[in-house]
């Protein structure tokens, strides 16, 4: 097999990006601030849409990389700390999450208690869409990631000191009951965040349609930090084409995946064609929303789809970073879809407070994610399994 | 011996393992010989490279397959359901194309699969029933390189000799059986 691998050690955060990720919050806050005063509906819609955007990119990290220890996975070896470093983020969620009940009667329309008392359908569901219980179920969810990433990440970073294959089997051990219960929490969360905009329209799928976008997204931008730490030399002889193609699958994957979900979510409800169901397309289709649904179809599957097809994009870095980034902006537009219909009837509102806004979310996840990087190696140095994924290479 | 002329096929070396035969590939490869091939009993990464051998041209009869097979399925669903026999599901109209997802879906999959197995059965030549094994062997334990005729059978002795090959030796074509 392969010499001695050299450790690449931490990652030297340079006062710049501090600086630039800092500015971006602090725009980004003070966006939200004076959107607040002129403008608080448009405000909170920014904000939750974003809360939730930036929450699947933290998640989604762990839940790959619990993927790739519940599976055994060698490739991902050199890796899988970038995965484990998107998890820096889920603390800021708390915070998200905490500001989102703040505004909790602007964002959701089942917090009105003088009309749901009216409405037979929504006063049946009241027990449980209710503040206090909706807070107590959605913050302990992110209070169970965040125990599940400590417990895991810190078996990953220990094992950076001696190596012991022990670390590896209690993740092993581990990653299968955080699947299992991400699953169900994910479930919950995705229907109490997103789908409850609307309180009347109901899909079970739909915690699966997020969870597609959330791989959609977390695989972009592991790409994109593999790409950028690889530039930085972070990762030179541990990090080769072959793991470039092999994240370009995963990419790949997840688009046919999620245009698989979200075709499956339309037909259904476009055959049934039940009154309670086809509200939500009715008002994404018979209005200015039509030309972002068509961007949905077109944009977000077909485009990567046919750009990812050839076997040179998926190991071509220049490429692969066109499509990555052009993927994570078509799942914010995205979750713009699922949110914005719900406050705006008319079509989509994006000016430059929702990019600020949006902005400042980012920098404040780059911060987070980079900060983890420069606390703990940059490569899951001691896992057994890397001195064969650095030799990786396919047929 | 009295067909060698006419039945030879070329010269075979054995080799201990996987290395060993990459290395002793690069060689063969390297010295020019116009035909040669290698025998392990499982794939061996990295011996594509070695043997100079370019990327299959199978992931473009899938290509063409796939598409046939989205044409294919779109055309028939089209014109059952809106030429031919025109009917009234649910008020819908008779073009119902999120109707025709499913199939289209499923006979793109299934022509890319069926032009990929027919494809890659094609692309190698098989079935073959003109050929043997020249050793059991080499789909148990034993790693081999063969280099054909028309050769220097001289010059392609020594060299596998020289690469450390075993049991060095020629061989003929002997037909099915």
């Amino acid at each position: 097999m392969s010499a001695v691998i050299k450790n690449p050690g931490k990652f030297q955060m340079s006062s710049s990006i501090t600086l630039v990720t800092g500015l971006m919050a602090v725009v980004g806050l003070g966006a939200f601030l004076v959107q607040l005063s002129t403008d608080p509906h448009r405000a909170w819609s920014s904000f939750v849409l974003n809360h939730f955007y930036f929450l699947t990119l933290g998640l989604g990290g762990i839940v790959f990389a619990a993927i790739q220890w519940l599976t055994n996975a060698m490739w991902s070896a050199p890796i899988r700390r970038i995965l484990e470093a998107f998890s820096g983020y889920l603390p800021f969620v708390v915070l998200t999450m905490l500001v989102l009940f703040y505004g909790l009667h602007h964002v959701y329309t089942w917090t009105d208690v003088a009309m749901v008392s009216k409405d037979p359908i929504l006063s049946g569901k009241s027990g449980y869409l209710s503040p206090g219980f909706f807070l107590a179920r959605n913050l302990g969810a992110i209070l169970i990631w965040i125990y599940f990433a400590r417990k895991m990440i810190g078996n990953s970073v220990a094992q950076d000191a001696n190596g012991d294959f022990q670390y590896t089997e209690r993740n092993r051990f581990l990653s299968p009951i955080f699947i299992i219960v991400f699953a169900l929490t994910f479930t919950m969360a995705s229907f109490d965040q997103m789908m409850s905009l609307d309180p009347y329209w109901f899909s079970t799928i739909f915690g699966i349609y997020m969870f597609a976008g959330m791989l959609y997204s977390t695989l972009a931008a592991l790409c994109l930090g593999t790409l950028y730490l690889k530039g930085k030399g972070y990762l030179d002889g541990l990090v080769n084409d072959n793991h470039i193609h092999d994240i370009g699958k995963f990419m790949f994957a997840f688009t046919v995946f999620w245009a698989y979900i979200a075709f499956s979510q339309f037909m259904l409800i476009w055959y049934a064609n039940l009154p309670e169901e086809t509200g939500y397309y009715l008002r994404r289709f018979n209005s200015g929303w039509l030309g972002l649904s068509i961007f949905l179809l077109v944009g977000k599957f077909l485009v990567p789809f046919v750009f990812l097809l050839p076997r040179g994009a998926k190991r071509s870095e220049a490429r692969l970073k066109k499509v990555a980034i052009f993927m994570l902006i078509a799942q914010w537009i995205d979750v713009l879809w699922i949110v914005q219909p719900e406050f705006f009837q008319e079509g989509p509102r994006v000016g430059i407070f929702e990019i600020l806004i949006a902005m400042g979310f980012l920098g404040v996840f780059i911060f987070l994610t980079l900060k983890f990087l420069s606390k703990h190696n940059v490569v899951a140095i001691g896992d057994p399994r890397l001195e064969e994924a650095v030799s990786h290479h396919h047929q | 011996m009295a067909t060698e002329a006419r039945n030879l096929s070329g010269v075979v070396g054995f080799f201990s393992g996987p290395g060993a035969i990459l290395k002793a590939m690069e060689k063969v490869k390297a010295t020019g010989f116009e035909k040669f091939d290698a025998f392990t009993p499982f794939p061996v990464h990295g011996m594509d490279d070695a043997m100079g051998i370019k990327r299959s041209v199978l992931p473009y009869i899938t290509l063409v397959g796939a598409i046939t097979g989205l044409t294919i399925g779109f055309s028939l669903e089209y014109w059952t359901s809106a030429v031919d026999w025109p009917l009234n599901v649910g008020g819908k109209p008779f073009n119902s194309w999120p109707a025709f997802v499913p199939v289209m879906f499923e006979l793109t999959i299934l022509l890319a699969g069926l032009s990929t197995v027919f494809g890659m059965f094609a692309l190698n030549r098989l079935p073959n029933l003109k050929d043997a094994a020249f050793d059991p062997g080499i789909t148990r334990d034993r790693f081999a390189i063969w280099i054909g005729v028309p050769c220097d059978l001289q010059q392609a002795e020594s060299l596998l000799n020289s690469l450390g090959a075993t049991d060095v030796r020629k061989v003929y074509q002997e037909g099915w059986f």
